[in-house]
């Protein structure tokens, strides 16, 4: 019996030695590394100075209001948008149902990257959207999306729920073909209306998987890097700044203070732990 | 049985996942390591790395001085390009994990970051005060590459910055290039406006996130976002700031700047004729005469004046150094350096005539290669230009954190232009430095 056991050990011990190796390790060093500043190599500790620090900060300030502006903002307008095109797509009367599902998720396969810059052209100066709106006389003189603080709040914005929409509605999508037809059949011979059934029935049917994304989303969200950095440069002025894009730039762009880069990043760590928390708490079972 | 193969299967895939992991992570070690057991055995020399970024400058550069090397030390040189963030990037983690394997001997390094990884990698560095003359070079780029009272950087091209204004749009406005000689900032404005009135063209482009043009004002007058001691932030009561910032608000206000995001849309514009004039650099030079349709069009004048004391018309942006790791090889780096940008004559004639490099290696700047007319500009001899100006730039410590003051001073900018009172715009940025810079 203990022979077979530690047999079965040994099969863990893999995993655990890897895991504790890879990732326990650097969690716990950043963790020490956050309570240390100065420039480069010639860290110190310095107590709970870094902590004290993001509070009077106002590049952290702006890059934290930022990414929950996208938050708020994008992650509900997302996730309804992939409820509502994965309820349309499910339906079995719609024609070329296999087209449209591949269109809608399609952006989820391309590249952060060229999609960002796709983005930046389209919304620059003379850039297709604004040669639209011209043409149709909408507007006069282009709009500066990107170089505006406000217009380039929503060029990410749309740049992100255009990603990410059908990626999510993929898993609505899974998630609908369990849902049992008779539930449906019965709540319309009792006369629910199409829009009590989506309420009524799919969406609570569906809530374990809307929490799930709408926590990845929100994960997503505060580890936003790619598409600020390759649309914006987080500018005019720190508008359109991330939390983890000035993570990049105190290790990387200014002198490097890695000790208060990674108290920043447990910043993340944190947050992304207590709206977990508060997710779970207000939409999970009870258990 | 079954089970058999697949347990083989799966074990050749892991191997194999394995195996190319390690591959793809350190060619870049195999390719060095070969290189130096080569050098060491088959006496062709010693073996000695170098990065740098743009193909057609800086690597171009290096090309160049791998031929003109005649030193006695027999080199084996290796060029990788590798973009700027990329090197960047690559130091820190290196350097700040304490190791410099991987790393190349000769690495090139923007004189803006330059004492940023001086004082943040102490010792990182070779110092190449024995191997080069430091009076040779131009003044201000010594300030930027020396830490200590040693030399570590081996000053290369120079960013002196001219206006580049187009002769044609000046003429149809009324006015010839003799009027936008020596200007201050106010005049150009004047001009902007009435360029924009006969020809309906911008005088200029700017980038909100870009704050070149502040710091090139500030550095034509003699000042810097810090005090002389590189790290004490001087933006409050910084009389050349001040100006510097109204002057922008000024240039907005006017309507003659034409936003842009980022690089491509900034020569974008002036190639496709929307704006009439680029204040910056010499090394947009080429990106100007790219487009051959306006050949002629073009003259080079020296940058607008500020109305403070100690203003000047010239100053500088950008422009880089090469560097010599502390690790091996350092004094065959070293040694190659010194033969080639730190005391080669005629190979700075070479830079000029091959790719239009100005560098800043003041016995250099002379010559044939120097006073040639350039056809684009109308006959003008741009380099000679550039090259007297060079010498009168401005020395200023750039300090450790100019981009870091960037950030900050952007917002602020920004605010100021939505009517934040000046006064408060700048203090509030120096309370912010001075909190953030520690």
């Amino acid at each position: 019996m203990l022979k077979k056991n530690n047999i079965g050990w040994l099969f863990v011990l893999i995993s655990i030695v890897g895991i504790s190796l890879f990732y326990f390790y650097p969690m716990i060093d950043a963790f020490l590394l956050s309570f240390q500043s100065g420039m480069g190599a010639n860290l110190e500790y310095t107590g709970l100075n870094n902590w004290m620090r993001l509070f009077d900060d106002p590049t952290f300030i702006s890059a934290l209001t930022n990414t929950f502006t996208y938050l708020i903002v994008q992650v509900p307008v997302m996730i309804i948008l992939a409820l509502v095109f994965s309820v349309m797509l499910n339906d079995p009367t719609l024609k070329f149902r296999g087209f449209f599902r591949t269109a809608i998720f399609l952006p989820a396969v391309t590249s952060l990257v060229a999609y960002s810059v796709i983005f930046k052209y389209m919304f620059s100066g003379n850039g297709i959207v604004n040669q639209f709106l011209i043409n149709l006389s909408i507007v006069s003189e282009p709009i500066n999306f990107l170089t505006d603080s406000f217009w380039a709040r929503i060029v990410i914005i749309l740049a992100i729920t255009w990603r990410w929409t059908g990626y999510n509605m993929i898993f609505y999508l899974s998630a609908l073909q369990n849902i049992d037809h008779s539930i449906y059949e019965a709540a319309r011979i009792d006369g629910a209306s199409t829009f009590q059934q989506f309420t009524k029935i799919t969406v609570p049917m569906l809530k374990p998987i809307i929490l799930f994304t709408t926590i990845t989303s929100t994960i997503g969200t505060l580890q936003l890097f790619d598409e600020v950095v390759n649309i914006t440069g987080g500018g005019p002025g720190n508008a359109t700044i991330t939390i983890s894009q000035y993570i990049y730039n105190l290790s990387f762009e200014y002198t490097p203070n890695f000790g208060y880069a990674a108290t920043v990043s447990y910043v993340i760590v944190i947050l992304v732990v207590i709206l977990s928390a508060i997710q779970f708490k207000v939409a999970g079972d009870k258990e | 049985m079954k089970k058999v193969v697949f347990m083989m299967l799966t074990i050749i895939v892991m191997v194999a996942l394995v195996a190319c992991g390690d591959r793809d992570e350190e060619s870049v070690d195999d390719q060095e390591a070969s290189d130096e057991t080569e050098g060491a055995t088959n006496d062709e020399g010693e073996a000695i790395t170098a990065w740098a970024w743009d193909p057609n400058f800086n690597i171009r550069a290096l090309e160049l001085a791998d031929q003109a090397y005649d030193g006695e030390v027999d080199l084996e040189l290796e060029i990788i390009e590798n973009a700027q963030d990329d090197i960047v990037q690559r130091l820190n983690t290196s350097l700040s994990s304490g190791t410099t394997q991987g790393m190349p001997n000769i690495v090139l390094i923007e004189d803006y970051r330059a004492q940023s990884f001086l004082q943040a990698y102490p010792d990182a560095f070779y110092p190449l005060t024995d191997y080069i003359d430091v009076d040779a070079f131009a003044d201000y780029k010594i300030e930027t590459t020396s830490l200590d009272g040693e030399q570590y950087g081996l000053p290369f091209d120079t960013g002196v910055a001219g206006l580049y204004i187009r002769t044609d749009y000046l003429e149809e406005a009324g006015y010839s290039v003799d009027d936008v000689q020596d200007i201050t900032w106010a005049e150009y404005i004047q001009i902007g406006v009435d360029i924009k009135e006969a020809t309906g063209n911008n005088m200029l482009t700017q980038d909100p996130s870009d704050l070149g043009l502040i710091r090139m004002m500030i550095q034509s007058a003699g000042s810097w976002y810090f005090e002389e001691d590189g790290s004490t932030p001087n933006l409050a009561n910084n009389p050349a700031l001040e100006a510097s910032v109204q002057a922008y608000r000024e240039l907005m206000e006017a309507n003659i700047v034409s936003m842009v995001s980022d690089w491509s849309q900034f020569v974008g514009a002036f190639n496709d004729g929307d704006v009439a004039s680029v204040p910056t650099g010499n090394w947009i030079t080429p990106s100007i005469t790219a487009e051959e349709t306006q050949s002629g069009n073009w003259a080079v004048v020296p940058f607008p004046k500020l109305e403070v004391d100690g203003a000047t018309n010239v100053t500088n942006l950008g422009g880089s150094s090469w560097y010599v790791l502390n690790s091996d090889g350092k004094e065959a780096a070293a040694t190659f350096l010194a033969n080639t940008f730190g005391s080669n004559e005629m190979f700075y004639q070479d830079l000029i005539n091959e790719i239009g490099a100005i560098g800043t290696y003041l016995p250099g700047m002379q010559g044939e290669a120097f006073e040639e007319g350039h056809e684009f500009f109308d006959g003008q001899s741009i380099v000679a230009d550039f090259s007297e100006w060079t010498e009168a730039i401005p020395a200023v410590n750039y300090g450790m954190h100019t981009y870091a003051i960037d950030d900050i001073l952007a917002v602020e900018l920004q605010n100021y232009l939505n009517d934040k009172e000046l006064t408060d715009v700048l203090e509030d940025a120096q309370s912010q430095a001075e909190t953030q810079l520690r």
